[in-house]
């Protein structure tokens, strides 16, 4: 009984979900609202206890002088800002101009930045790829020297031919394999979906 | 009235008149393939392990290893449940990669509480911190070692796949043992590139196809797409309710804990803080 009850819980609220999903009922769709509206206060306390505990640990390391200090300092610094533009008297929240200000002119460019390093990681990564795992490495970066070959921007009947060559190489061999692993990655999630809602657990060791 | 006798004939003769009135439509070959699609598909809900397995995996099966070596060296490991989470806005396919990371994470927690290594793992969510710490809890549980538990913990690096990426590559810390399992996307380069550096072991398991090369060109080993779900059913889990309940008592007083400040802010400020919690 005390393993069943959390998998009874699942399997009820599961089916609630879907039977307001597929049903149309007054009384199914308010008890659809209350559970999805408990989840989301559920979602929003844990949120709260989250940064909660992101600032205590970074104050603590802080006051201790462990771990990152000037990264920890930035930290604080950065939540302390967020919050004062979004609390401020007479602030509409996350709408409010001051906030959108510090999303526009320095979140957006930080997080561009941060993504812009994709590519000089990806060098790195292509080197370490080599190292490791020599043979499906050497493989994958053949595959991708090839595509960027056929993906040059050359004009006349070679740029013509590589071109429909490009095309040809992502619809049917690459889009053949990547088609492959979603319809796989969708039959396991069903499958693992399953296992979790009838509390089916993993073999013993 | 018939006896219980007479129904249970009557029954029998009725079933074996309908199979003597029935022949296969498609023969018997095709008829024993359809039957055993269904079957295959039953045996893969039903029986947790994976019946073939023609190679290690991820490199599991050494991990009790890896953290040996870590013990000797001091060092610790480090596992990340990538940037997707339960509860945040995002695709059931990149959370169900979460949940599937979970039997991995004790797996890597039993082998650290074993050896003695700590195990700091992050996520961006605040639900999958509760959820790592309860499967932390019950990894130092099932192996006796609860006087070790402190040196090992889950930690919330914040809202957002940006945030885990900047955090993890601002970390001057370098783990003996890397994990990275779990849903991830366009930041999984950069995540990989601020865990894996250093580390002597590295293992990345994710489902999304779209990051099948980081996971190759970066990890020693590598779950890449349907082999994430194959490795976690291989594993000894705590199960998932037994981590759901675990992590729900800690959520709970999350919960209380909110309700006695929104009181308390309600009473002294007359603020509403459950509006803008549930989005009204």
């Amino acid at each position: 009984m005390r393993r069943s009850l959390p998998g009874a819980t699942v399997v009820v609220v599961g089916l609630l979900l879907l039977l307001d999903y597929v049903i149309i009922n007054p009384v199914l769709a308010t008890l659809a609202d209350l559970v999805l509206e408990l989840v989301v206060l559920l979602a929003a306390a844990a949120a709260l206890a989250g940064g909660v505990a992101l600032v205590l640990r970074h104050w603590t390391e802080l006051v201790e002088r462990r771990g990152n200090p000037p990264g920890s300092l930035a930290l604080l610094a950065g939540f302390a800002v967020i919050l004062l533009a979004g609390f401020y008297p007479g602030s509409s929240g996350s709408t409010d101009p001051a906030v959108r200000w510090i999303v526009a002119a320095l979140l957006a460019p930080l997080i561009a930045a941060l993504f812009a390093l994709l590519f000089v990681f990806l060098l790195g990564a292509a080197r370490r790829g080599l190292t490791i795992r020599t043979r499906e490495g050497a493989l994958m970066l053949a595959a991708a020297a090839m595509v960027v070959v056929l993906l040059l921007p050359l004009g006349g009947s070679a740029g013509d031919w590589l071109a429909s060559a490009a095309d040809w190489t992502l619809s049917v061999p690459i889009g053949g394999a990547f088609r492959g692993l979603l319809i796989g990655v969708a039959i396991v999630t069903a499958v693992h979906a399953a296992r979790v809602l009838l509390a089916v657990n993993g073999a013993e060791e | 009235m018939p006896n219980l006798g007479e129904l249970i004939g009557s029954l029998v003769a009725l079933i074996g008149s309908q199979v003597a009135a029935s022949s296969l439509r498609l023969g018997p070959l095709p008829a024993v393939t359809i039957f055993s699609v269904g079957l295959v598909l039953l045996s893969l809900v039903a029986r947790p392990a994976t019946r073939w397995t023609t190679r290690d995996l991820g490199r599991l099966a050494g991990i009790p290893r890896a953290m040996a070596l870590a013990a000797e060296s001091g060092a610790a490991a480090g596992f990340s449940l990538g940037t997707a989470g339960v509860a945040r806005a995002t695709s059931a396919f990149d959370r169900m990669q979460t949940l599937a990371a979970l039997p991995i994470l004790g797996f890597v927690a039993r082998a650290a509480a074993s050896a003695g290594v700590p195990l700091q793992v992050t996520a961006n969510d605040p639900v999958t911190v509760h959820l790592a710490e309860a499967v932390l809890a019950e990894a130092h549980r099932s192996t006796q070692t609860p006087e070790r538990a402190e040196r090992s913990g889950a930690q919330y690096l914040g809202e957002g796949r940006p945030a885990v990426a900047g955090m993890t590559l601002a970390d001057p810390s370098r783990p003996e043992a890397t994990f990275v399992a779990g849903g991830l996307a366009e930041e999984s380069l950069l995540l990989f590139e601020g865990t894996l550096p250093g580390a002597s072991w590295t293992s990345v398991g994710t489902a999304a196809a779209s990051q099948a090369a980081s996971v190759l060109l970066t990890a020693e080993g590598a779950l890449i797409g349907p082999e994430l779900y194959q490795a976690s059913s291989d594993l000894r889990a705590a199960g998932h309710d037994r981590t759901g309940v675990l992590a729900s008592n800690r959520l709970i007083l999350a919960v209380i804990a909110v309700l006695v400040i929104g009181s308390a802010l309600a009473l002294a400020a007359g603020v509403d803080l459950a509006g803008p919690l549930a989005g009204r």
